[in-house]
């Protein structure tokens, strides 16, 4: 699993699409900001070795309208073992995940988004530990984080 | 620092002491080549506090004892770009204030996906021609891409502009730096500073 992450606007999918050469190569895009929700089953249905989920931030957010902190960051979890377990039954495999840094601006007004901030902060953690790389990404530019 | 003209791009929060290393960065290097100092200031006093900022700015400018020369230029920066030959070393601080200049330059035009590219076009061209027209030009911007503010649309369309904005002049630029508290990362090419 990669992780890459950074401020909005900064490229990190188009870093993701050169870095791993992806015209060339068969894969699933996954984009989270129309639809909230993780779609489901999507990791059964595809027959391509690569994934990627772009902007992991809006199923968090699915996650922390409907859940409890602590429920969406176990939810979280348990998601991301599901991810790895199919990553881990072939070595072509890989999951990329993009998730945008929502975490340095004003403390926002609303009690839901300010909840929403947090979780996503300890999600990223745990997806940061789980993940075997992670790659800032800054106006283009990456900075390897592991 | 290669000899042919150069662009460094400085990027941080707000007093994380990106002006003071912008401004560090281009004395040295004036000193050094006895180049002309250039600063193009981008604000437009509308306020009492812009004044102060400004005020502070200037105060920083004058202690460093170096003489700069100023250009105010809220707007339109490619007109300034036949004021600089090859000896001049051109800070221009900031980016972020002359976008905000542009964006509301007039009344909700900036819905229009036309009147965004023609801005982001013209403050790229301002660029290309003044670092092609002096020997350095250091450009300094704002961090105000990771907040969770994203659904308010005038926000999101300044923040896709300004991001665009910054992905090119790094992908310019010979030297980057993120400046975290007054500590400079380098983020592209300084082992050559």
């Amino acid at each position: 699993m990669h992780f890459v992450t950074g401020g909005s606007f900064n490229g990190k999918a188009k870093w993701v699409r050169e870095q791993y050469q992806l015209s060339d190569s068969p894969h699933l895009w996954v984009t989270a900001k129309e639809e909230k929700a993780i779609p489901e089953n999507f990791i059964d249905l595809t027959k391509d070795n690569i994934i990627v989920l772009e902007g992991i931030e809006w199923f968090l957010e699915d996650f922390s309208s409907r859940l409890e902190s602590i429920q969406v960051r176990l939810k979280w979890q348990t998601q991301l073992q599901d991810w790895l377990a199919w990553e881990s039954k072939d070595r072509q495999r890989k999951l990329i995940l993009i998730g945008t840094d929502i975490s340095k601006g004003i403390v926002p007004l609303l009690p839901e988004d300010r909840k929403w901030r947090d979780v996503t902060g300890w999600a990223y953690q745990d997806t940061m530990k789980l993940a075997k790389q992670a790659d800032l990404i800054w106006y283009g530019i990456n900075k390897k984080l592991k | 620092m290669a000899d042919s003209s150069s662009l460094i791009f400085i990027s941080g929060g707000v007093r994380s002491g990106k002006s003071s290393f912008a401004e560090k960065i281009a004395a040295d290097e004036a000193a050094l080549r006895k180049a002309g100092l250039h600063y193009i200031a981008t604000a437009q006093i509308s306020d009492t506090e812009m004044k102060e900022r400004v005020a502070h700015h200037r105060t920083d400018r004058l202690n460093s004892g170096h003489i700069w020369k100023t250009w105010e230029q809220p707007v339109r920066l490619l007109e300034l770009a036949n004021s600089f030959d090859s000896h001049d070393i051109v800070l221009l601080d900031c980016l972020t204030t002359l976008l905000n200049n542009e964006f509301f330059k007039a009344d909700m035009q900036w819905k229009d996906h036309l009147f965004q590219e023609c801005i982001i076009q013209s403050i790229l061209a301002g660029i290309t021609q003044i670092k092609s027209n002096c020997q350095l030009l250091i450009i300094v911007s704002n961090e105000v891409l990771n907040d969770s503010t994203q659904n308010n649309e005038l926000v999101l369309t300044y923040q896709k502009m300004l991001g665009e904005l910054h992905q090119h002049i790094v992908s310019m630029a010979e030297q980057a730096f993120l400046v975290e508290s007054g500590i400079p990362l380098a983020m592209k090419g300084a082992d050559c500073l």
